[in-house]
């Protein structure tokens, strides 16, 4: 039997790791990198791995090494001029080798691989709700004080630098700042589902609204309403908590897709 | 003053421009002319600094441009701009990107810096779509909303790249009355055009290029050879608009 403690940690880390990524999730969908997102958490797969084999503190070497590997891409790309988004998704899948690697390596095996690929929202502990917490602040901060900026650098960021907007020093904070996100936030939503949560809220706040600071009020919404019911449909099924955020999210996105429709036919 | 000092730029072993030398003086009316593919748009795109490869040195006031261009701007109209046409802008949004880097970092956007949007707007005839999505303008109303943006940034100099492309007659007399008039006022104009009826009534400065600089002169001493070395084959087409 779980513990009442247990089950508001586990309840506050789903949705507050929800509500953080929700708070990017328009920039990203906009600016169209919802790859980096993808890479991001892949990475953190294999730095997750790495901390565990060498017994070290699992978040913080796990942020070293996603920003790590974030400077190397970066260097690769422009050192050897290739194309950037080649160069991450090989890196991607490079570091999700590495991981399954290191997780070999450690052969007592005494951790469930499934809790960090698919997420596992009993791993939650006082910490992470702390960090999310603070998480989801610095989050709202940065989007109120760089509005501006971050605006013209989703619109275009060649552009908005000639009109001497200081979107490239902005973009690379915004880079960081996602990077912490996915790093907390894959230990509740797991690897391969953490994308869909950054993703989704803002597709589906789009359908609605097209203007920014509403569509980020309503895809902070879709993320509490989606972990909410998404938290209570897999706690009295027993299912897993981020699976089914996931397909809650989803399906508020088929019908948010009906709803534009109709309402076009309508007009 | 603009000084472009023995500027290449090639491609691939392409050559696009070649040995380009250059001055601009504060206040003239510059049209840069020339067929396409002459190399106008890069030899802009190389002063405002977002071509990286290129030789030789540009100044823009006597500094190098990268560096001008770290604390001053210049009220640029590209040729194209890429967007997307679902992105969540209104017309008032894009038109405040030209305020938006004098107002400092963590700054909003007041009613002053929207009252003057506004006015800019309704100087080039768009200020009933100030709330419009942008993907919704017409490729004219989208030229207008770009004249407006460079106007903005209050620069003295303004670099147009084709500012006249899908606007209609009446608008294109009304866009360089405008600029003529802000020319009047100090500002230093260089516009890359293929309207030589407009230039001719309005520029003081010719610039022809063709991969190398054919001539830059006073309009008035232009000749129909310069233009014929310039344009070469192309010229029939020309004759035929003008
Ligand atoms: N990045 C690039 N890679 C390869 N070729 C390029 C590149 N940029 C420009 N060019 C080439 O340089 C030449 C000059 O291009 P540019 O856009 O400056 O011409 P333009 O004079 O502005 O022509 P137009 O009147 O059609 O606008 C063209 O032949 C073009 O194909
Ligand atoms: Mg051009």
């Amino acid at each position: 039997m779980l513990s009442y403690a247990f089950l508001i940690h586990a309840l506050l880390g789903a949705l507050l790791s929800g509500i953080s990524l929700a708070i990017l999730s328009p920039f990203v969908t906009l600016k169209k990198i919802a790859y980096m997102g993808e890479a991001l958490s892949h990475i953190a797969f294999a730095g997750i791995a790495l901390a565990l084999l060498l017994s070290l503190n699992l978040s913080l070497v796990t942020m070293l090494f996603v920003l790590a590997v974030a400077g190397l891409i970066g260097f690769v790309s422009r050192f050897f001029q290739t194309e950037e988004t080649n160069v991450i998704t090989i890196f991607l899948s490079v570091a999700m080798a590495l991981g399954i690697i290191l997780i070999s390596a450690k052969k007592d095996y005494s951790f469930d691989l499934a809790s960090y690929l698919f997420g596992n929202v009993l791993l939650i502990n006082k910490t992470d709700i702390y960090s999310l917490i603070v998480l989801s602040v610095v989050n709202i901060s940065f989007i109120t004080l760089l509005f501006k900026e971050l605006f013209y650098m989703t619109y275009n960021m060649t552009v908005a630098e000639v009109f001497g907007i200081r979107v490239k020093t902005v973009y690379y904070l915004f880079l960081f700042l996602l990077a912490i996100n996915i790093v907390v936030a894959v230990k509740i939503a797991g690897v391969i589902l953490v994308t869909a949560q950054l993703v989704l809220p803002a597709s589906i706040a789009f359908q609605y609204v097209r203007k920014l600071k509403p569509a980020i009020i309503i895809s902070i919404l879709v993320a509490l309403v989606a972990s909410l019911i998404g938290f209570y449909i897999s706690w009295q099924f027993n299912l897993p908590t981020g699976a089914v955020i996931v397909l809650v999210e989803f399906m508020l996105y088929l019908l948010s897709l009906i709803i534009n429709k109709r309402s076009k036919v309508r007009n | 003053m603009i000084e472009f000092k023995d500027v290449n730029f090639s491609v691939d072993n392409k050559i696009i421009l070649e040995n380009i030398d250059l001055t601009i003086t504060t206040n003239e009316f510059v049209a840069i002319i020339g067929p396409n593919g002459a190399g106008k748009s890069t030899l802009i795109k190389i002063l405002l600094n977002l071509i990286p490869n290129y030789t030789g040195q540009v100044f823009i006031e006597g500094k190098l441009n990268s560096e001008w261009l770290k604390t001053e701007r210049i009220g640029y109209l590209p040729q194209k701009e890429e967007y997307d046409t679902k992105f969540p802008a209104t017309v008032m949004d894009i038109a405040l990107m030209g305020i938006a880097a004098n107002k400092g970092v963590f700054a909003r956007f007041n009613k002053q810096d929207k009252l003057k949007a506004m006015e800019t707007l309704d100087k080039v005839g768009i200020k009933q779509f100030n709330n419009a999505q942008i993907g919704s303008l017409s490729g004219g109303e989208w030229q207008r909303l770009m004249l407006a943006r460079a106007l903005l940034t209050g620069s003295r100099y303004l670099i147009l790249d084709e500012p006249e492309a899908s606007i209609d007659k009446s608008g294109v007399n009304s866009f360089f009355d405008l600029l003529s008039e802000l020319h009047k006022q100090g500002k230093t104009i260089i516009t890359i055009s293929h309207d030589l009826h407009m230039l001719n009534k309005y520029c003081t400065f010719l610039v022809c290029l063709n991969k190398t600089l054919h001539c830059h002169t006073e309009t008035e001493m232009l000749t129909a050879d310069h233009i014929k070395n310039t344009f070469g084959e192309a010229l029939k087409l020309i004759e035929k608009d003008y």
